[in-house]
């Protein structure tokens, strides 16, 4: 068990509940026809979880201070991925579906494995094209399309 | 009987053209899930919601209501089938449902008879598949008439049971399991509240005002943790994939693996019927129980047929079971059937003793496209298996961007808003943190799936008692519920301080 996280953690599930206790505060008390309104839900459960996270902390005293094995982890791959997927979420609507997924799953097909480019190309290009197709022409659902100076 | 004319109108609707398709597509995808080390049952299921979502936009609510979990259940119950088939081959369990089917399944490919030992796996899965669908059959109807005579507050200590269950079993800390059930019904609570129309937790900001959509949430803990996991920690298969070999199994591999598979399809299908079990304690569980029977215990861990046979079988029996308290009750006994209840919500359609009256196609449906999907899956899984073995080798490099495509993809499609696809990412982000420091994921979800009823049965139950907490200790079956869900929280507690091990649910 890490237990430097589950102090964070612990630290901040008490924050929430309490911030939840004090917000349940501010919302009307009073529900027509019933004298449990809808703040007495919210309050209760963040006391719960106040309670919970005062237990986990307390909990952490008393974890033998052991050493966690260190497993290699790729933190390189995973942000330069992780980045990516932020920047395609802020895009999809700006730039339009087929451009950014193409990016996306080539930066990280690139990511996962350097080489092959002309197959990550197909493959990408086979998966944005394919489902923007299926989805918008066949299913007449809605994607953002081209941007505007492209079209 | 009612019962059988019910199913026959369930076979009428389960037999339409597209609905043998999903289904079909249904099992496809949950076997190809079960074969993927690193896809579980959870995030493939959450992952196919907004997928179905889009493809039944055509039909109407009710008529894609079934035909999406005709497909969602398909994928649940494919990956139990499926889930065998990289444990044998590669002794590496697909699901962690199948994590002792390594045990013996490896030893037998290793000798070489990884043909029969996937073939009596399917048998086996098919048979309890088959026997918990009679049983779901059998017991539907009665159990929602009695489910009907329950009152607010019955519902409420009901649904606290389902949560107890499934947060005593979850993880190893049962703290944290209770932490994240409470964060879940927390979440819950943001948006519009449903019985005052007041705005809670909203700060005036448009997206909130819909509560945090269960589905970006489902999809982002399970599907996008995992892939995160998978990025970060780089799992190397250099095992070698065994061969399959002669597919159909001995005359002596069937007969000794009859028993086996009887008894763990019984002893699957209660485990599964009860709350917060679920598949994996249920395979473990027939295991043992098969090397206490065995006459030759020792054999087991070095390839008996047995010791495939019946634990593919339970943990099929068990996802089986499972959708009874879902259908029944309108209460999930695991993280898979809380996202079943999810997207069957989505659709308007609440499961719970009203659906068999209310929506009788859509349930009868989805149970006589189960006994389809059961057959579809023996096919595919005999003759077939050597195909899907060749699944196991498909490069994760490919696969992983592809999961976070389709997951956007997806929640976009539903959604169609730039805010759900941040907050996926968090929650994928969240639900990776969360889960490799032992904060179990699938009591988050519960929550957050029955966080709106147990609120509203709370205070529908309180206002008919003008306040008073007492009415849920009054009730004589409230009160049972109750005393029932502090034994599950006890008596593991006390378990624990006599220094007994406890089993606990990987994937509850």
């Amino acid at each position: 068990m890490n237990k430097t996280f589950d102090r964070y953690a612990g630290f901040i599930f008490l924050m929430i509940g309490a911030a939840f206790m004090l917000e349940s505060f501010r919302i009307s008390k009073n529900a027509y026809g019933s004298n449990v309104g809808p703040n007495v839900f919210p309050f209760l459960l963040g006391l719960i979880l106040v309670l919970l996270s005062i237990k986990l902390l307390l909990e952490t005293l008393k974890y033998n201070a052991g050493h966690l094995q260190k497993k290699k982890v790729q933190y390189k791959k995973f942000l330069i991925i992780l980045a990516a997927a932020i920047l395609y979420a802020i895009l999809l609507e700006p730039v339009g579906y087929v451009i950014t997924t193409f990016l996306f799953l080539i930066i990280g097909f690139q990511t996962m494995e350097k080489g092959k480019l002309l197959k990550t190309i197909f493959i990408a290009g086979a998966f944005s094209f394919g489902v923007y197709y299926v989805y918008v022409k066949i299913l007449q659902g809605t994607l953002p399309g081209w941007p505007i100076w492209f079209s | 009987m009612d019962v059988i004319n019910f199913l026959l109108d369930g076979f009428q609707t389960a037999l339409l053209p597209h609905n043998l398709l999903f289904a079909f597509v249904g099992v496809l995808i949950g076997t190809a899930v079960g074969v993927l080390p690193g896809i579980g049952p959870m995030s493939g299921v959450a992952l196919l919601i907004p997928v179905t979502a889009s493809m039944t936009s055509g039909l109407e609510p009710a008529e894609a209501a079934t035909s999406s979990i005709i497909l969602l259940a398909g994928v649940y119950y494919g990956a139990m089938y499926g889930g065998s088939t990289t444990s044998i081959l590669l002794n590496t369990p697909g699901e962690s449902s199948s994590v002792v089917t390594t045990l013996d399944g490896y030893q037998m490919a290793k000798q070489g008879r990884a043909g029969s030992a996937l073939s009596i796996a399917a048998i086996g899965s098919f048979f309890a598949g088959i026997v918990a669908l009679i049983a779901l059959t059998l017991l539907a109807e009665p159990l929602s008439k009695i489910a009907l005579k329950f009152g607010p507050a019955e519902y409420f200590s009901l649904m606290l049971l389902g949560l107890a269950a499934v947060s005593g079993l979850a993880g190893n800390s049962m703290t944290k399991a209770w932490m994240m059930t409470v964060f879940g019904l927390l979440l819950s609570t943001i948006g519009i509240d449903a019985v005052s129309g007041v705005a809670r937790f909203t700060y005036d900001i448009s997206v909130l005002y819909g509560g945090l959509e269960f589905l970006t949430i489902a999809v982002g803990v399970f599907a996008l943790g995992e892939v995160f996991k998978a990025i970060l920690h780089k799992e190397e298969n250099d095992g070698e994939v065994a061969k399959v070999g002669r597919i159909l199994p001995s005359k002596q591999e069937l007969k000794e693996s009859s028993g086996p598979i009887v008894r763990g399809s019984l002893l699957g299908f209660f485990v599964g019927v009860l709350p917060g079990a679920g598949a994996t304690l249920a395979s473990f569980f027939s295991y043992i129980f098969e090397k206490k029977i065995s006459k030759n215990p020792e054999k087991f861990g070095k390839g008996t047929i047995a010791g495939v046979a019946a634990p593919e079988s339970a943990n099929n029996a068990a996802s089986g079971g499972a959708m009874i308290p879902l259908l029944t009750l309108g209460i999930p006994g695991s993280g898979t059937t809380a996202i079943l209840m999810g997207a069957l919500i989505m659709y308007n359609i609440q499961p719970g003793p009203l659906l068999f009256d209310e929506h009788p196609d859509v349930a009868w449906g989805l149970i006589a496209s189960m006994f389809i999907g059961n057959l579809m899956l023996l096919i595919l899984n005999m003759p077939l298996v050597k195909v899907f073995a060749k699944i196991i080798e498909t490069p994760p490099k490919y696969l992983i961007p592809i999961i976070i495509a389709i997951s956007i993809f997806g929640v976009y499609a539903v959604q169609v808003t730039t805010f759900d696809l941040l907050l996926l990412i968090g929650c994928g982000l969240a639900g990776y943190l969360l889960a490799s420091n032992d904060f179990p994921l699938a009591p988050l979800v519960l929550g957050l799936v029955l966080g709106p009823m147990i609120e509203n049965n709370m205070r529908r139950a309180l206002t008919a008692s003008n306040g008073d907490f007492m009415v849920f200790v009054e009730k004589p079956i409230s009160l049972v519920f109750i005393i029932t869900a502090l034994l599950w929280i006890i008596v593991p507690i006390l378990l624990k301080v006599r220094g007994k091990t406890l089993v606990i649910s990987e994937e509850a």
